[in-house]
């Protein structure tokens, strides 16, 4: 199996922020976590989804979908909803809901507690990453402190990339392989056993728990008018480096001093490239870099010490063993696509154009955003050299 | 009304019924997958019909688009 570039960590380093991470010297026990927020409030339904949509929440695992829209969605159907929290983190470099694990369970678990208990779910389904025990052990501590009076069912998803996508969970959950399958129905209308399924990563559960906990102003007061709030992000590295920020921070204050002039991979493994110069110009905004063709995904951003095709190079050949296996146009275009992406990296002829053409071809045609995400990546290598040539 | 054909690619193992049956809008890539280039506009609907009946995998599905 051809190993990531970045290894998956447990040991993150994970600094102060101004409102998830605020006050780690505490520690993550719930008897702190009780002092600094007070007791989990009951929220009722619509004035959560008022409030979500009013600070336009959205998710934090790359996709930056409405809260609002999903939770009304699950609410709506006929059966009793199911809450779902995602900690599998298959992006091996990113660590937030590790750290989160590690550092602030309690807000993940009050964030899917408070939520289940608006929608009358009566369980909670927690998604562990397999190849991270520390964050395995560190929800299965923070559990043991709770009493909650609801179901919480335990899984442990694969060390695989694709592990920890959406409907892949649905069927860990449902006792088959962890991968992968056609949706056909958004999982919030019928997902575990047809019934509604709120599912989301740690971060969202997260923000969401410190919204119910601190109230509708003080999670405004951070962040733009537009994006209001904080988001997490990763800087990999050897030791990576978990930061929380509000939105509408300059890149240039987050960005290592050591990474100036040398281009970034920002959102992981399925984002893109871009000149440090671009990225420093910016703000951290889901908005902003969606606009400019770069977006935020998940909130990793990469400076490898290789050229940028050589690293990409990598990177395809570790996501194409990611593949599944399952689907033929995934099967046989990501070996495919590593190969035109080496042969970019060795300065080949026709390379660009065949990996230019595989990208095209391999483009919305799996069971999961697995192929989507990897042409992406070649796509922006491609623009970065055009760019640089240019 | 158009509507669309969807391709369950775990199922499909690429055997390229359906584009012999609606080459119109069905090509196959360089591994004989269905590559869907466009809508099933009404006049392709029963040939469509008939790739999802026939489709040795079952791995078709045809999808109309939500009412509005
Ligand atoms: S698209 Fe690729 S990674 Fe996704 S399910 Fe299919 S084979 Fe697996
Ligand atoms: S007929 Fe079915 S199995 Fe064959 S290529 Fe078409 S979709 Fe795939």
């Amino acid at each position: 199996m051809t190993a990531p570039p970045v290894r998956a960590s447990d040991r993150p380093r994970v600094l102060e922020g101004p409102a998830l991470l605020s006050g780690l010297a505490d520690g993550p026990g719930l008897v702190a976590h009780r002092r600094r927020y007070g007791d989990l409030p009951r929220v009722a339904l619509d004035d959560l989804l008022a409030a979500l949509d009013r600070l336009h929440v959205r998710g934090r695992g790359g996709a930056a979908f409405p809260f609002a829209t999903k939770l009304r969605t699950a609410a709506e159907g006929r059966r009793r909803p199911t809450v779902v929290v995602n900690l599998s983190e298959g992006e091996p470099a990113s660590a937030k809901d590790t750290a989160l694990a590690l550092a602030r369970p309690h807000l993940v678990l009050d964030g899917a507690v408070a939520v289940a208990r608006a929608l009358g779910a009566r369980e909670v389904h927690l998604v562990l990453p397999c190849e991270r025990p520390r964050a395995v052990a560190a929800v299965e501590a923070a559990l043991a402190e709770r009493h909650d009076r609801l179901r919480t069912v335990l899984h442990t998803a694969d060390a695989r990339f694709v592990a920890g996508q959406a409907r892949a969970v649905l069927e860990l959950m449902a006792g088959r392989a962890n991968l992968p399958v056609t949706a056909w129905t958004p999982e919030a209308v019928a997902g575990h056993r047809g019934r509604p399924t709120l599912l989301s990563n740690a971060e969202t559960w997260a923000q969401v728990g410190r919204l119910v906990l601190v109230g509708e102003q003080r999670y405004a007061a951070l962040g733009t008018v537009e994006e209001p709030g904080t988001t997490l992000l990763t800087i990999s590295g050897t030791t990576p480096r978990v930061h929380e920020v509000p939105y509408g921070t300059p890149w240039r204050e987050v960005l290592p001093e050591e990474w100036a002039g040398r281009p970034v991979l920002l959102g992981g493994f399925h984002g893109t490239w871009v000149p440090w110069e671009d990225l420093a110009a910016r703000t951290v905004s889901v908005a902003a870099m969606r606009a400019a063709g770069t977006p935020l995904g998940a909130g990793v951003v990469v400076c490898p010490d290789e050229p940028p095709p050589a690293y990409t190079a990598r990177v395809v050949d570790y996501l194409a063993a990611q593949s599944a296996r399952r689907c033929g146009p995934c099967l046989n275009g990501l070996p495919a696509l590593a190969a035109a992406v080496h042969g970019v990296a060795d300065g080949s002829g026709d390379a660009e154009r065949r990996a230019a053409e595989l990208a095209g071809l391999v483009s919305g045609r799996g069971a999961c955003a697995h192929p989507d995400g990897t042409a992406r990546l070649v796509r922006s290598l491609l623009a970065l050299r055009a760019e640089v040539a240019s | 009304m158009t509507a669309r054909l969807r391709v369950d690619w775990p199922s499909c193992k690429a055997r390229g019924l359906c584009h012999e049956l609606l080459p119109e809008i069905v090509d196959l890539d360089e591994w004989g997958y269905p590559v869907v280039g466009g809508e099933v506009t009404p006049d392709l609907l029963a040939d469509a019909r008939a790739a999802v009946r026939m489709c040795p995998r079952l791995a078709l599905r045809l999808e109309r688009p939500p009412p509005l």
